[in-house]
């Protein structure tokens, strides 16, 4: 029997029709699995009829059951436009086969989605987000009681991230109205299918099919130069042939800007997410009719939107991740049985050896795992939200038994009741012994938080002095971290900020680089560990031919790697870390990727912060970090600390450090906004957010947050094997001249890791105020001498230019009166007094020199305090510190009052 | 006269003939309004008062000033503030007498008083120093050596050569242009009088005082002497005049 004769003749018939003559790989080995109504994951490249893979078997069941009465199968697809496009697909096959056919997303109009509570379809396309909202009203509850089958397309775009963690207890709620249903997931290639079916099925048994895309892929890495105009050159070349293309690059700033180069030559579009939705579509249209040969995209064109035919890929810069890679020139040879054609355009020094690395990757089928968030305790707080307010009111042991059946809520044990009490702290639900009750909060809440996407509220960037708004930034950030007063950058200038009122920062330019903040500039995708060994491997052997014969990357990275050499540079690599002195503070050069120069930078700020006591500015990609240090901390100071860093106690030096981070801040008001503790539109103007904040210190909130960061954002786990290898000197650790490695790089993560106490920075401010008094010198030897000049100014000894002595006393510009009246010959008891004073002060100055002038200058310090500071006979930081204690106690007494 | 700092208040105990415990800005019930504008928190009443007892133990004062925005809601009680209010003066005034002297946020609050407590809105002289929450004119006669406000929430911050390391609460010291405020100056061989700015005791109020300075919003912030304004940590640590970390904002 033919694989296709396991159909019903009738879907047979339209696979004729359609013309499609022989079943895929993917289809042969899907079908029956499906059709026997085992939980199936399969893998396999775009364009090899995965959607049709699931979808034949569906609708041989589907016929074979009595028509209407609910919704038979849910077809979830993380994008919008990829239900619309699925929708266009399938209303043709349904069309043929009887059955109806909706789609039901945020773009909905309300006469639509009342048709379909009133007479459900058989198959209904959603989003994760519009599942969510199924389950609020009575009647659509009511028609999910029918679902047998659930099919989630691009599962691996879903399953390592938070909103994946929530469609995985959505998936469990259904089972509550329709008991076991069949379960499909459709995904690009990942490097851990079990996992990912796993979080698809949770304990369920579950078949994975998966068909290898590697073979199919041909790809080229060409060194374009790091001049933007030549890139621009090269690429319009590259695009002067037959068929078409798709060039994808990584933010939306380079899609306008080679858009905007590229423009004249009439068939170029640029497609990303910040345009408009039907910007997007006219694009997609007109690409596909064949009126444009070329779309510049982001990530928005990665999942499988029909475009129609693509012959060729080009990747602009390092596509950084092996998994991105493969999608994207999956893109390209639609049809069945094509290979893959792709060019990476590679920028620079460190984007060629990645781009090489990660191509090779591709070719040998090293892709990355897709890691599911376990235990998400703001996924645990909306989808509790979420059933108390579908029940009403339901026992925490019902709720408990939904989350368990996950994969990813398996153990959730003591969080969940955690997770209640906080939520009922902000009245979002409330407990009544072992019942879980529905707030008026609730529902609302839920109105505005049926996503787990972090939808931002961007808070625009007045200008005052040009009067016009120069950006935005993210609510959270401006919450977590905006005061008045504050520095940040963004677009590359410095702004002060006035005030946070009315909804938008207003600002003014700022010079000076102090206070520099965090910025950041969209998350960016992270360079993999593996990945930035490989090219700091490649530094070492320099063996680029055998990673590819184009001849101009290969003599770009030589020369590149040989002037190194000539300038007396040390190259860093993996076996070796350097640290080089910059005027802005040291580089490190360590080729260990995002996550772990995360991890490892904040560890090395913090230790640095306590013990110089200054706040540490930090910038960082995949192969160096630049810590932002005052000037007298330099490179050989973080190579000791870097050598004395006990591997073990690094990950507890990190929870440490992370808490005062402007990443952390922000963080936790994402995650606050999850347990209803702040609403999307909370206006946060009146008091100090930053203080606000103190009260999620040691709850559930605030572990979350650490949960998220140590797994998303760093990886403090590999930064610690780093480290042991350094220690056994596996890696070495050297000192260099600032080097072209160095000075390069895209720093992408900003943040500032302030110190534990301020007790350096309030001695700094002492030093800096005593340094700008004044101070009147007199002579009490011939007492005929005397001269006001700068704290600073003052020799070591100072001496009476007229008769040679060292009997000086320093006073207060505004005791020059006393010098007056103790040179009179004939003087009062109380002038008498004031002499003895004056001695007194002159023999501490002829005793402690300068040391004795700078006591003498602080607040209500006279002779008697001064000569109490210097008996403690301490020296630099701890002379100081004596100095605000005499002064502490000055300005407790009525001296300093009256 | 001499003064006590009392940093985990913040909160100041002004020596004289008696030893006076002085607390601004507690705004008990801050958490309704806070409610009300999309921030959604449990009461922090209990420990905002706990830790005022403490202190109160601490400094073993003859008397507690409370000086203005006690409460927290305008224009009327809340029912936070109804339930809370009489609990948490009643625990204040079973240790210890207290003054209050009501601010622009104690609107309805006399009915929680008794008449010994119940200062006037513009101020009084107690043990040589004059007190009030400072939204509003003084009394004349409140010229003297020092006059002590709260309302303004100073919070100060520094700065190290590479970011800012610290914002806490800060007291604010400085003189007075006397005439703008209207203050009798004809009285018996008075010294210049200077003020001294409280910072919040409620542990989420802060403003910072360059914002306080440069966009004044108070008769007592419109007056100062900004040239002779000094800082000073919740602890007691003297940061220096005001004008020195100005300087050093601008360029």
């Amino acid at each position: 029997m033919k694989p296709i004769e396991v159909l019903d003749p009738k879907v047979q018939a339209c696979i004729k029709k359609r013309g499609f003559s022989v079943l895929s790989d993917a289809q042969k080995q899907a079908i029956p699995l499906i059709l026997k109504g085992n939980h199936v994951f399969l893998i396999a490249p775009t364009g090899t009829g995965k959607t049709e893979s699931a979808m034949f078997p569906v609708f041989n069941k589907l016929l074979s059951m009595p028509s209407g009465g609910g919704i038979k199968a849910l077809y979830i697809t993380p994008l919008r436009s990829l239900n619309r496009d699925i929708l266009a697909r399938m209303q043709w096959w349904c069309g043929e086969l009887g059955l109806s056919v909706g789609v039901r997303h945020g773009d909905t109009p309300m006469g639509e989605r009342r048709k379909q509570a009133l007479s459900p379809p058989d198959l209904l396309i959603t989003t994760p987000e519009t599942f969510q909202a199924l389950f609020m009203g009575k009647r659509l509850r009511k028609h999910l009681a029918q679902v047998r089958f659930v099919i989630i397309d691009e599962i691996h775009e879903l399953a390592g991230s938070k909103r994946g963690a929530q469609l995985a207890v959505a998936l469990e709620r259904l089972h509550v109205y329709a008991g076991e249903f069949q379960r499909i997931g459709l995904s690009a290639t990942v490097g851990n299918p079990e996992d990912i079916a796993r979080f698809l099925c949770g304990a369920r048994p579950f078949s994975v099919v998966s068909v290898p895309v590697a073979k199919q892929l041909d790809i080229t890495v060409k060194f374009v130069g790091d001049n933007f105009q030549q890139q621009t050159e090269i690429l319009s070349k590259a695009l002067k042939r037959d068929g078409s293309t798709l060039v994808f690059v990584n933010t939306r700033v380079t899609a306008e800007a080679l858009g905007h180069a590229l423009y004249g030559r009439g068939d170029v579009e640029v497609h990303h997410g910040s345009l408009s939705k039907e910007v997007r579509i006219d694009a997609e249209e007109r690409f596909k009719r064949g009126e444009i040969r070329t779309l510049i995209c982001t990530s928005s064109m990665e999942l499988g939107i029909d475009i129609g035919r693509v012959d060729h890929v080009i990747q602009f810069g390092s596509p950084r991740e092996v998994a991105r890679l493969v999608q994207r020139i999956g893109r390209a040879g639609h049809q069945l049985n094509t290979i893959s054609r792709g060019t990476i355009l590679a920028t620079g020094f460190d984007d060629l050896l990645e781009s090489l690395v990660i191509a090779k990757k591709a070719k040998s089928n090293e892709i990355e795992k897709v890691v599911p968030h376990r235990n998400a305790a703001d996924v645990l707080a909306n989808q509790i939200a979420a059933i108390a307010v579908e029940y009403g009111e339901i026992e925490r042991a019902k709720i408990r038994e939904i989350l368990e059946r996950t994969a990813v809520f398996t153990a959730c044990g003591i969080l969940l009741d955690d997770v209640c009490r906080q939520m009922e702290e902000h009245r979002l639900i409330r407990i009544d012994g072992s019942r879980i009750i529905t707030t008026a909060r609730a529902r609302r809440y839920l109105a505005g938080n049926l996503s787990m996407i972090h939808d931002e509220r961007k808070v625009p960037i007045f200008d005052m002095v040009s009067r016009r708004t120069v950006g935005s930034l993210d609510e959270s950030f401006v919450v977590g971290w905006i005061h008045a007063g504050v520095v940040f950058i963004t677009k590359g200038q410095l702004w002060r900020v006035i005030e946070i009122a009315d909804g938008k920062l207003t600002v003014e330019p700022a010079k000076k680089a102090q206070g520099e903040l965090p910025s950041w500039e969209g998350e960016q995708i992270p360079v993999p560990f593996s990945v930035a060994r490989e090219a700091g491997k490649m530094r070492r052997t320099r063996d680029i031919s055998k990673y590819t014969p184009e001849p101009d990357g290969i003599r770009f990275a030589e020369k590149f790697l040989s002037e190194m050499d000539k300038n007396r540079s040390l190259i860093s690599t993996d076996l070796l870390i350097t640290l080089e002195n910059t005027d802005d503070g040291v580089v490190c050069n360590v080729c260990a990727g995002h996550k772990v120069n995360e991890a490892l930078g904040r560890v090395l700020s913090i230790l640095i912060s306590a013990r110089y006591g200054t706040t540490v500015g930090l910038e960082l990609d995949a192969y160096r970090m630049l810590l932002r240090l005052p000037s007298s901390i330099r490179a050989a100071d973080v190579r000791d600390l870097l050598l004395s860093l006990d591997p073990s106690h690094m990950p507890g030096i990190l929870r440490l450090a992370l808490k005062r981070t402007a990443l952390f801040k922000w963080k936790l008001v994402q995650i606050a906004k999850k347990f209803g503790a702040i609403d999307p539109d909370a206006d946060y103007e009146k008091i100090s957010i930053q203080r606000l904040l103190e009260y999620f210190d040691n709850t559930v909130v605030q572990t979350e947050a650490y949960r998220e960061l140590l797994s998303e954002y760093m990886d403090i786990d590999t930064a610690v094997l780093l480290i042991r290898k350094v220690k056994q000197g596996e890696i070495s650790v050297a000192l260099g001249p600032h080097s072209m490695i160095g000075a390069g790089g895209l720093l992408s993560s900003r943040d500032q890791i302030p110190p534990p106490t301020a007790d350096q920075a309030v001695i700094a401010t002492l030093k800096r105020r005593l340094d700008q008094e004044d101070v009147l010198l007199v002579c009490m030897n011939c007492r005929d001498w005397k001269s006001r000049t700068g704290v600073t100014r003052v020799p070591d000894h100072p001496q009476c230019p007229k008769c040679g002595a060292r009997l000086i006393a320093a006073l207060k510009p505004y005791e020059d009166e006393l010098y007056a009246g103790i040179r009179k010959s004939k003087k009062t008891p109380s002038e008498r007094a004031v002499e003895q004073r004056l001695l007194k002060n002159a023999n501490i100055v002829l005793s402690s020199g300068k040391k004795a002038v700078i006591a003498l200058s602080a607040r209500g310090v006279g002779p008697e305090n001064a000569s109490r500071i210097l008996a403690t006979l301490t020296d630099g930081d701890a002379f100081y510190r004596e100095i605000i204690k005499a002064e502490r106690n000055f300005i407790q007494t009525h001296r300093y009052w009256s | 006269m001499n003064l006590e700092f009392f940093s985990n208040g913040p909160a100041l105990v002004i020596e004289g003939e008696e030893r006076l415990l002085v607390v601004a800005d507690t705004h008990f019930g801050i958490e309704a309004d806070l409610a009300a504008h999309g921030l959604h928190f449990r009461s922090h009443s209990a420990d905002r008062l706990e830790r005022l007892l403490k202190i109160i133990d601490a400094a073993d004062p003859d008397m507690l000033i409370l000086l203005g925005d006690i409460k927290h809601s305008i224009p009327s009680l809340t029912r936070q503030e109804y339930y809370e209010m009489p609990g948490i003066l009643e625990a204040i005034r079973s240790r210890i007498p207290l003054k209050v002297f009501p601010g622009n946020h104690d609107i309805g609050i006399e009915r929680y008083l008794l008449d010994t407590e119940l200062q006037p809105r513009d101020g009084v002289i107690l043990d040589g120093v004059g007190y009030l929450h400072g939204h509003m004119y003084p009394s004349p006669q409140l010229a003297g050596p020092l006059i002590v406000i709260g309302h303004h929430h100073p919070l100060f911050l520094l700065k190290d050569e590479v970011g800012c390391s610290l914002q806490a609460p800060a007291y604010l010291r400085a003189g007075l242009d006397t005439k703008g405020l209207g203050l009798d100056m004809h009285q018996n061989n008075l010294s210049p009088p200077r003020v001294l700015f409280m910072p919040a005791f409620n542990e989420i109020a802060g403003y910072d005082i360059l914002q306080i300075i440069n966009n004044p919003f108070s008769p007592f912030s419109r007056f100062i002497k900004k040239e002779e304004a000094e800082i000073i940590l919740a602890d007691g640590t003297y940061i220096g005049p005001l004008s020195l970390q100005q300087s050093d904002e601008t360029d």
